[in-house]
């Protein structure tokens, strides 16, 4: 190879060395608690940790990063109050992108004293570092991953977000009950993870309970025109359409389909429970059933006073990714609390042994995989409303 | 110790640019020969789903199946560059283009096979797969001082450089040597080359092949690397991301596909706060360089001027230009 | 379910015809593939969702401000990013299609920042009107739709062959060189196809948003790469050849969801876009010309 090449080359690779140690620790947020030091014996005999956290925080999907944070911050706020835990968060954006994903969570974890991970936002994410969360044996845990086999990636990878393959039967059940329903139409979007995950699980849940599935149908991102769908669906009747869709296009779905004097009911994943729909669709959003674990307007006083918090604090309601980041901190606190010392492997042994822990979702407990044990609420939207479906 | 210094989030952004030169370079090779592609999406997507299906389904070590990938995308870069001889410029590059996306929509619904959308999870990681062998054979990195994930990502980082290196030094001399000539007059004027006796349609389907070749390799590599592959990774955006890297970097010279690819994949990391504005950056970025510059930050001009910094002073005394003609 | 299927695929594909209009103006005159098309487009229905459901303006205002601020996207559009590359020597016919590649993701982003990432409700009372024939129920909206389609299409048509202005855009576009000499003003008639094709996507907007109730940054791309699987069916640069080329997408994408498999529905438009590419360059309508094949 020629001297001419062989230079160029090098100090190209120079540069780049360079240019990736400057950019050392850029980004990463950390959130600490001032400890008040004058208040003496609160901070003693307190657990240390620092947390990683993966959050989707710029980008398109944003919101959902934002509530996650948020939920995590706030909990952190009254578990450090409390005094038995001491939890540091360190934050890193992901963007979504399951690159950016694997990047920051090889910074977090190039960190000997960070304990655990919570995140990442997608279930695309997780899918990229789980992996590699497990083989260096950090436990990691995901608030808002839903789509199947995450926590069967490895011994170190939970979710705390009630899974398609939890919540999706719970609303079906109900609904076929109630409507006394026997013929059922499935719409779903191909092309994204979450809802063809969903889809499977409608599908699968359609064919245990005996139901007749008139027809399989589709549609793809970008798409504003769901009427060659719709049509061939309202001709075959059905009692109940099962969507698998995230609550944009779901609301605009109910939309058209109501428009085309399409009544029966349709049953969403967990896309599809965003208060969001009814803001979209208005009226057309009647007649929607969700299973979700996290129901706002419940008549409990933990989740009213979550509520109270959330908005005082933020300045807006929280939803559901709020609400579980924050039971997630909780989780794993709790772990924390029962493992007496931030270490990796007894984390992890303890987050197994985690049983009906009281939050604001309700009880919660995981299974030997890391996988979620918890009921999910089943609710209809009725005049404009979430209520729930009894 | 030497933990101390190897950084596996460093070792994690230099792969991935590592990955995007490869893909950087696809593009300058169609290029070279004149012809736009917009595919290398499709290709890069036929190379992951192939590698990492028969890595999975049928165990084959992961060489073979980044080998069988690389090779099913240059097969079907022959069957498409074949029939779009015919097509020049505009009408190639979309051309190319639709043929991303039909790919990609095949991988949607090809559920029974790809999985969908869902993607593939579970591929063999080249770095893990290798830490395991070792370990399995009796060796510890720990002797190196290095942790696990340490020394995963460094055997990555290594591989990906030797076979970035090989990559850049096969398409040097192939630029130097008549299949580059060929590219390059066919490049300049199709109808003068042929009239010349250049075989036009060899050598066009030749650099098609080669560049999808190379991204049918990078997809491969990618797919090992990350481990999960969806078919959204090999979508539209991508193509115009890899587009981006030779335009911005320089479309004429190998070394602009280098540049662009580096800079594009650090780009991100170093700004973070601007992540949010990235994909306006990369539009603003086609406009102005297409406006002003475009044949890329890096040309043969520069590339002049870097050779005669580096040359030593004899030259100047030397060469020819210096001699007193009689 | 076949004759609504039938409305369904006319309605889509007059608005898939009123967007490739635009495309294949542009084509016709500046030999160039205005990539952006789709993300003008998207602009102009996210502009009549602002004005109907945020500000409560009647529509045909918001029709009025969509044409306008597609309009003035078009001449910066032509002034930023096309004319720079105009004057040049040396400049690979490829520029433009890469310049308004980057023009589609700027416009894209700003959008998404600007309007946010979700779906945009379309509320309107003009939307709800509607006729029972049978068991079918037409919506006006969609009879409007393929009214105005088919209007603008004679309009067009009509315009470049009968007026001094469109004789004069069809002169720019058969030969830059010999019309300036003639004494067209070039330079003008370049902006005028520009800005006259990017407000008929943003037309095609709102007609969008008022027929499906919806609007999101997403749709820009979609309809960009529908747009140009059409004009390569019509034939670019051929009026006629994009209103028929549109109707066929629409019916043919409608057709297959009914009788076959919806997942499929994309992959027509590339489909269609590969197998003219290769069997009949210049498209159903368009002449022979030495660019198209060899």
């Amino acid at each position: 190879m020629s001297k001419l090449v062989k230079k160029p080359f090098l100090l190209l690779a120079v540069l780049m060395l360079v240019v990736l140690s400057a950019c050392s620790g850029g980004g990463s947020e950390t959130a600490t608690e001032e400890k008040p030091a004058d208040e003496g014996g609160q901070a003693s005999g307190a657990i240390k940790a620092k947390i990683g956290v993966i959050s989707y925080i710029t980008g398109p999907g944003a919101a959902y990063g934002e509530a996650i944070t948020n939920g995590l911050k706030l909990a952190q706020k009254e578990i450090n109050a409390e005094g038995k835990v001491d939890i540091e968060l360190v934050i890193e954006d992901s963007a979504g992108e399951q690159e950016q994903a694997l990047s920051a969570a090889q910074k977090i974890m190039s960190d000997d004293d960070i304990v655990s991970i919570i995140g990442p936002t997608l279930s695309t994410e997780m899918n990229v570092v789980g992996p590699e969360a497990d083989l260096n044996g950090i436990p990691i845990m995901g608030t808002s991953t839903t789509a199947e086999g995450i926590p069967q990636i490895g011994e170190y990878v939970f979710r705390n977000s009630i899974p398609e393959a939890l919540a999706i039967p719970a609303s079906i059940k109900k609904a076929v009950e109630k409507y006394d329903a026997k013929k059922v139409a499935i719409l779903y979007g191909n092309d994204d993870v979450f809802t063809k995950s969903g889809f499977d699980t409608m599908e699968k849940t359609a064919k245990d309970m005996g139901l007749e599935i008139l027809t399989i149908e589709t549609f793809q991102k970008g798409q504003s025109d769901y009427n060659a769908q719709l049509t061939k669906i309202k001709s075959l009747n059905p009692d109940l359409i099962l969507a698998s869709a995230l609550y944009n296009e779901g609301a605009v779905i109910m939309g058209q389909a109501r428009k085309m004097g399409i009544d029966v009911p349709f049953v969403g994943g967990n896309g599809f429970n965003s208060p969001q729909v009814i803001e979209i669709a208005g009226e057309a959003a009647n007649g929607l059933i969700v299973a979700t674990p996290w129901f706002g307007e419940k008549d409990d006083p933990k989740v009213k006073s979550f509520n109270e918090k959330y908005e005082a604090e933020y300045k807006k309601l929280p939803d559901q990714f709020a609400a579980q980041a924050y039971d997630g901190l909780y989780i794993m606190a709790e772990a924390l609390k029962n493992a007496g010392e931030a270490d990796r492997d007894k984390v992890k042994d303890a987050l197994l042994e985690i049983k009906d822990l009281e939050g604001i979702l309700g009880k919660f407990s995981f299974d030997e995989e890391g996988d979620v044990v918890m009921d999910p609420t089943v609710l209809i939207i009725e005049d404009g409303q979430f209520k729930q479906f009894e | 110790m030497l933990g101390e210094f190897i950084n596996p989030y460093y070792l994690q952004v230099a792969s991935f640019i590592l990955i995007n030169i490869i893909l950087g370079l696809s593009i300058y090779v169609t290029l070279s020969s004149g012809q736009l592609s917009l595919g290398s999406a499709g290709f890069m997507g036929i190379g992951a789903y192939t590698s990492a299906l028969l890595t999975i389904n049928f165990d084959l070590p992961i060489i073979a199946g980044i080998i069988a990938g690389a090779l099913v995308a240059g097969i079907l870069g022959i069957l498409i560059g074949i029939p779009s001889l015919r097509l020049q410029g505009v009408y190639l590059a979309i051309a190319t283009l639709g043929f991303g996306e039909v790919i990609r929509v095949f991988f949607v619904n090809w559920e029974s096979v790809t999985k969908g959308a869902v993607g593939i999870s579970n591929i063999p990681h080249i770095g893990r797969e290798i830490f395991r062998m070792l370990r399995d054979s009796g060796f510890d990195p720990g002797v190196l001082g290095l942790k696990n994930n340490q020394f995963v990502f460094l055997t990555v980082f290594i591989l990906l450089l030797i076979v970035n290196i090989f990559v850049v030094w096969f398409l040097i001399r192939q630029n130097k040597s008549r299949v580059g000539r060929a590219f390059a007059s066919i490049k300049m004027d199709e109808k003068a080359a042929e009239a010349m006796g250049i075989n036009i349609t060899y050598y066009k389907v030749l650099a098609f092949t080669q560049g999808a070749v190379l991204s049918g390799f990078a997809g491969a590599l990618y797919a090992h690397v990350m481990a999960y592959i969806s078919p959204a990774d090999f979508a539209y955006h991508r193509a115009v991301e890899i587009l981006i890297f030779a335009v911005f970097g320089g479309s004429e010279v190998i070394w602009g596909a280098i540049f662009g690819a580096a800079f594009m994949t650090t780009m991100p990391e170093v700004l973070r706060f601007i992540s949010e504005y990235r994909y306006m950056i990369y539009g603003l970025v086609l406009i102005v360089m297409m406006a002003f510059r475009p044949q890329g930050i890096i040309d043969a001009q520069v590339l002049d001027w870097f050779k005669k910094r580096k040359l030593p002073k004899r030259r100047v005394d030397h060469g020819s230009s210096n001699q007193k003609h009689l | 379910m076949i004759l609504e299927q039938l409305i369904n695929g006319i309605t889509l594909g007059s608005i898939y015809a009123i967007v490739a209009l635009g495309f294949t103006l542009v084509f016709g005159v500046l030999g160039i593939i205005n990539m952006a098309h789709g993300e003008i487009f998207m602009f102009g229905a996210f502009i009549g969702v602002i004005m109907t459901s945020t500000l409560g303006l009647p529509i045909w205002v918001a029709f009025l401000a969509a044409i306008i601020v597609t309009a003035i996207l078009g001449y910066m559009l032509e002034r930023f990013a096309l004319r720079p590359l105009r004057g040049k020597q040396g400049v690979s016919h490829l520029a433009p299609l890469i310049s308004t590649i980057g023009v589609s993701i700027l416009l894209e982003n700003v959008s998404h920042h600007l309007f946010g990432a979700g779906n945009h409700p379309f509320r309107n009372a003009f939307a709800d009107i509607s006729f029972q024939i049978g068991s079918i129920t037409i919506y006006l909206v969609q009879i409007l739709i393929f009214v105005i389609s088919i209007l603008l299409m004679m309009a067009l048509s009509y315009w470049l062959s009968k007026t001094k202005a469109g004789k004069a855009l069809r002169a720019t576009a058969e030969n830059l060189e010999t019309a300036s000499l003639l004494g067209v003003n070039t330079k003008k008639i370049i902006v005028l196809t520009v800005v006259i094709a990017s407000a008929m996507g943003g037309i095609a907007g709102i007609l969008v948003g008022m027929a499906f109730n919806s609007v999101n940054p997403q749709m820009g791309l979609s309809m960009g790469l529908k747009g140009l699987a059409i004009i390569i069916l019509g034939g670019m640069g051929n009026v006629k050849g994009a209103m028929a080329g549109g109707l066929i997408l629409g019916l043919s994408e409608t057709l297959i969801v009914a009788y076959g498999d919806s997942g499929y529905r994309d992959a027509i438009a590339f489909i269609a876009i590969i197998i003219i590419l290769m069997l009949r360059p210049q498209g159903l309508f368009g002449q022979k010309t030495t660019e198209a094949g060899r």
